[in-house]
């Protein structure tokens, strides 16, 4: 049986806007154990992001419990969170959110460079997964020279550097065209079967239909 | 990770080219400013100190009463030095007299060299540590032997072996060359001194010993204290040498010896009623509160276009941190950026400030280096780097490192209204600098007008004076007079104690006239010439009559100008007698009109005129009969030819006396030519930085100006959209800069006598010119962004 990799237990996200008090996501209960892939489905403003958000630690849950590895994030200060997430989660964007600025080797090794790996090791692991996308030849290129499924082929890659534990991913396919969408959802498929818990947001049944459990979200609840 | 940093922010300044060309344009003018001015202060502030015993050695200074006040002089009489090693010889390691820099003529084997030197009691040579090249150094008690520097050495002897070699520094004064001594430092009292030759010599060959008593304070004294926590103890201890030894001292009251150490004389010789108020420090404060506010400009501009930026950044910053960064991480990395900029931006500066260093020191006349070999310098540099950096790129790297991933990365906007109103307040502060700035300038501008165009009371015009430097020119003035006016270009010849723009003889103490106040100690100042001075210089006589051959009792005759009739309180001067004691009694002959004889910003002194003939002459002065060239170089080769003949032992020389005028006006020309490059600067420097963000703006708000432009907006309308936020920003600064600075110039202004009055039209002038400046900028940037096309700017991206 494996282990649970994190677990929501009445978890609660609420905002101020103005004098109303607007409740993002309401009570979820949630286990997710690793090697699991979960796709979130609702309409937009159900909360899908905002959940993928605080399990990613960017944002933080303002009641109940969350858990991850055993470990309480709800009562951690922010720079052991920072650590956590660090370690363990990976991102995804809708938008790719590649660095401008860096060609597609040092976007692939930012995530070293903020975990200490040294020099050598960095250009080993930058260059096996390089191999591993196929995208060799496009290592010196910068992010607007790629089409929008090699620019997200990127973004797996940075994700997947810091070997993470969970990958955490926002409408992936949601800026690509369908072709494109499948190449990156069966890369998913075979990074799950590697071992990887990766969580997805999404619209499309079809990509739902990829991960081995569905949550539905409405108004901020699980259906 | 330092080289990953690196890189970005190296791609980052391709990729902005625009705005890291303002920044850095900004920076590196600013930064040349700074680093020019850091060097003059630099070289003020180290004034003297090369030489060896700066700590220990100190001037003799007194306070002595002149009418109503107490003036300090550095002046002493010979008899002083002589009294403390007798008396309180075991507080001083050497008391030494010195002749004030003389210049004499040098002449060797039929060569005449113009040279400034001392005449020195020998302490001299180890008081100031002299560095010999060649020779012995302790020969300053022989009377016939003399020490030359280095450069004189050269420039009279070439490479010849001076020592040994005779010098003839007077008919009187005949040396051997005893040694060669380092240069001083030009950046000491003692610079550009030539020669250093024996006290007794001097005192020998003028007779001082006869001469001079107490009363005459001609000279300059030296000490050097055993340590320098002493000084205040032997300043009180000497305080009463002078009143000790001299009688009218003890009577008059007032004449107290203080010593000034080495230390305060460069930077706080000003002395007011007795008090040491500072003096040169002033300008090294303020040229330092100047340096610093250019940099300070330059540092907004980057803060402000760096936080300008922010959207195109937040993205990034949103990334890098879901990507595990730490803000720190981030805020070393944005400071590593803007670090690039300035690194870069400083050495471009270095080498503009080598570059202007020569022309910068001719408006100081200061001979400043830039110092790469010493340690120091680089020290000061690496102050320079530092503050700029912390000044420029610390807010921005907080702020932009503060960003929420959460929020960026959906695309929110991260310009919220607290930094937009840090931005404006920081064009507040930029714009307010740069008004005072020209506020002064002006000020400074139109008081030199003001005081140029006083009316002098004298025709300064075609009129040359050459010095006297013998008896003999003075004996045979007749002569030499008859020989220049053969010549059709020469009008009129006379000779004077003292040129007509600066009369420096005051005369204090014993007059006596006509229903004079018992109580008042007058003092006035002299002009002594030959007769016919005053039709010379064009003077008006209000009453009475000019010196004339006609009355030979006119040798004991004053004219007095209009203040001196006021000051002494004669209603009718004509005729009136004053007393002068051992000269005689004088009888006032005529009344001049008010001539500005010494500072033109200064209020006339009251003044006598006195026919002389005799030794007191110390300028042939001659008017030239029309201004076209060939009156002038036929006259003054006419007057070198016919010197040559009468004192061929001396070079000859002259000055124009509308030059020697217009030399009056320096400090304040140099001081108006500083301020208004530096104001030049702020100004520039502030420009650029709203042309930085009205750049900005008007792309942030293309998509706002394109549907405007749908809805019927016209160019006009646009144009006025952008750049009034801008003018609203001047207009607070000039609120704030106007009444600063008009105080600030009012306070500059106290300085003077006779002074400008401050008109709003100043201060209207400014506001126009700030707020041109300002439109004229933002409307490159308005205008480009109100005539695009909105179909361009409205297309998705």
């Amino acid at each position: 049986m494996a282990n649970t990799l994190l677990s929501l237990n009445e978890a609660t996200r609420t905002v101020n806007s103005g004098s109303n008090k607007v409740t993002l996501l309401d009570n979820i209960n949630l286990q997710v154990k690793e090697g699991e892939f979960i796709s979130l489905m609702g309409p937009s403003g159900s909360g899908k992001s905002t959940l993928l958000n605080c399990i990613g630690m960017l944002d933080s849950f303002t009641g109940g419990g969350y858990t991850f590895l055993g470990e309480p994030v709800h009562s951690m200060k922010e720079k052991n969170r920072s650590k956590l997430y660090k370690e363990y989660i990976g991102f995804v964007f809708q938008a790719y959110h590649l660095i401008d600025e860096l060609t597609v080797w040092e976007n692939i090794e930012t995530p070293l460079l903020y975990k200490n790996v040294k020099s050598l090791e960095r250009r080993g692991l930058v260059a096996d997964m390089l191999d591993r996308f196929n995208i060799v030849g496009k290592k010196d290129l910068f992010p607007i020279q790629l089409s929008g499924g090699q620019q997200q082929l990127v973004g797996i890659a940075r994700a997947l550097i810091g070997k993470p534990k969970l990958i955490l991913a926002d409408e992936p396919t949601g800026n690509l065209n369908s072709k494109q969408s499948t190449e990156i959802m069966e890369l998913f498929s075979q990074l799950n079967k590697e071992g990887v818990t990766i969580i997805q947001a999404t619209h499309s049944e079809k990509n739902a239909s990829y991960g081995s459990r569905i949550i539905n979200l409405l108004d901020g609840k699980i259906v | 990770m330092v080289r990953t940093n690196l890189k970005i922010g190296f791609r980052n300044i391709l990729k902005n080219k625009g705005f890291v060309i303002l920044n850095t344009l900004g920076l590196v003018v600013a930064l040349t400013a700074v680093l020019l001015i850091s060097l003059w202060v630099h070289s003020e502030l180290t004034f003297n100190k090369s030489l060896t015993n700066y700590d220990t050695i100190a001037g003799v200074r007194q306070h002595y009463s002149q009418g109503n006040e107490i003036r300090t002089s550095s002046g002493q009489p010979w008899q002083l030095a002589h009294a403390l090693r007798d008396q309180y010889g075991s507080h001083f390691k050497h008391v030494v007299t010195s002749s004030r820099p003389n210049s004499f003529n040098i002449t060797h084997n039929n060569n005449i060299v113009a040279s400034k030197g001392r005449f020195v009691e020998s302490g001299f040579a180890k008081m100031f540590d002299l560095k010999m090249k060649m020779g012995s150094r302790d020969v300053l008690g022989d009377i016939s032997s003399i020490l030359i520097s280095e450069s004189m050495a050269k420039n009279i002897f070439g490479t010849e072996n001076p020592i040994g070699q005779v010098l003839n520094l007077s008919p009187k004064m005949k040396v051997t060359v005893a040694g060669i001594y380092e240069d001083f430092s030009m950046n000491s009292n003692f610079n550009e001194l030539d020669f250093i030759a024996s006290w007794e010599l001097l005192k020998t060959s003028q007779n001082y010993e006869e001469r001079l008593g107490w009363g005459n304070s001609w000279f300059l004294l030296y000490v050097q204290l055993h340590n320098k926590d002493a000084l205040d103890n032997v300043s009180t201890i000497i305080k009463d040498v002078t009143k000790d030894n001299y009688e009218y001292a003890r009577e008059t009251g007032l004449q107290d010896l203080f010593l000034f150490p080495m230390s305060k004389w460069h930077l706080y010789s000003k002395f007011e009623n007795g008090v040491n108020i500072g003096g040169k420090i002033e300008s090294v404060t303020i040229f330092s509160l100047i340096g610093f506010f250019i940099l300070l400009l330059a540092c907004i501009n980057f803060m402000n276009l760096s936080t300008a930026q922010a959207l195109k950044r937040s993205k990034e910053v949103g990334v890098r941190k879901t990507l595990g960064s730490s803000r720190i991480q981030l805020i070393i990395q944005f400071f590593t950026e803007s670090f690039v900029v300035i690194l870069i931006s400083f050495f471009m500066a270095l080498l503009l400030a080598y570059i202007l260093l020569p022309k910068f020191n001719m408006i100081t006349l200061k001979e400043v280096e830039v110092p790469f070999t010493e340690l120091s310098f680089w020290f000061i540099c690496l102050l320079i780097v530092v503050v700029t950096a912390i000044l420029s790129s610390v807010y921005p790297a907080i702020y932009l490192s503060a960003f929420k991933p959460v929020k960026v990365l959906k695309g929110l906007s991260s310009n919220n209204k607290t930094t937009i109103g840090f931005r404006k307040a920081l064009i507040v502060v930029q714009f307010s600098i740069s008004s005072i700035l020209i506020i002064c300038t002006i000020t400074i501008i139109s008081q030199i007008n003001y005081a140029k165009d006083r009316p002098l009371g004298f025709n300064k015009d075609l009129i040359v004076s050459v010095p006297i430097n013998t008896m003999k020119v003075i004996n045979s003035f007749e002569t030499i007079k008859s020989e220049l006016l053969t010549s059709p270009y020469v009008d009129q010849v006379t000779a004077s104690d003292v040129k007509v723009t600066s009369a420096y003889t005051a005369n204090g103490g014993d007059f006596d006239w006509k229903d004079k106040d018992p109580n008042m100690q007058p003092e006035f100042y002299t002009i002594r010439a030959t007769e016919g001075f005053g039709k010379m210089i064009d003077w008006e006589i209000l009453e009475g009559r000019d010196f004339s051959r006609d009355f030979p009792s006119d040798s004991l005759a004053f004219l007095v100008n209009e203040t001196a009739v006021k000051y002494m309180g004669l209603e009718n001067p004509v005729g009136e007698f004053v007393r002068w004691n051992k000269n005689g009694t004088y009888k006032i002959i005529g009344v001049v009109k008010d001539m500005v004889t010494q500072s033109p910003f200064e209020p006339i002194t009251p003044s006598l005129f006195i026919l002389h003939n005799g030794r007191f002459l110390n300028w042939v002065n001659i008017k030239i009969a029309s201004n076209s060239t060939t009156a002038i170089e036929s006259t003054l080769a006419k007057a070198e030819a016919i010197f040559k003949k009468h004192d061929p032992k001396n070079l000859f020389s002259y000055t124009f006396l509308d030059d020697d005028y217009e030399r009056k006006f320096n400090t304040e020309k140099r001081v108006a030519r500083l301020v208004g490059i530096f104001s030049f600067i702020a100004i520039f420097i502030s420009c650029l930085g709203i042309l930085g963000l009205s750049t900005y703006m008007a792309i942030q708000r293309k998509k706002e100006i394109g549907v405007r432009k749908v809805l019927g907006a016209s160019i006009n309308s646009i144009w006025k959209l952008l750049s009034k936020q801008f003018i609203i920003l001047v207009a607070v600064s000039l609120a704030i800069a106007l009444p600063l600075g008009y105080f600030i110039s009012s306070e500059y202004l106290m300085e003077y006598s006779y002074r400008v009055n401050l008109s709003v039209w100043t201060l209207v002038l400014v506001a126009m010119i700030t707020l041109g400046v300002t439109l004229l900028t933002v409307s490159l940037q308005a205008i480009k962004a109100a005539i695009a096309n909105p179909v361009d700017s409205l297309r998705i991206e």
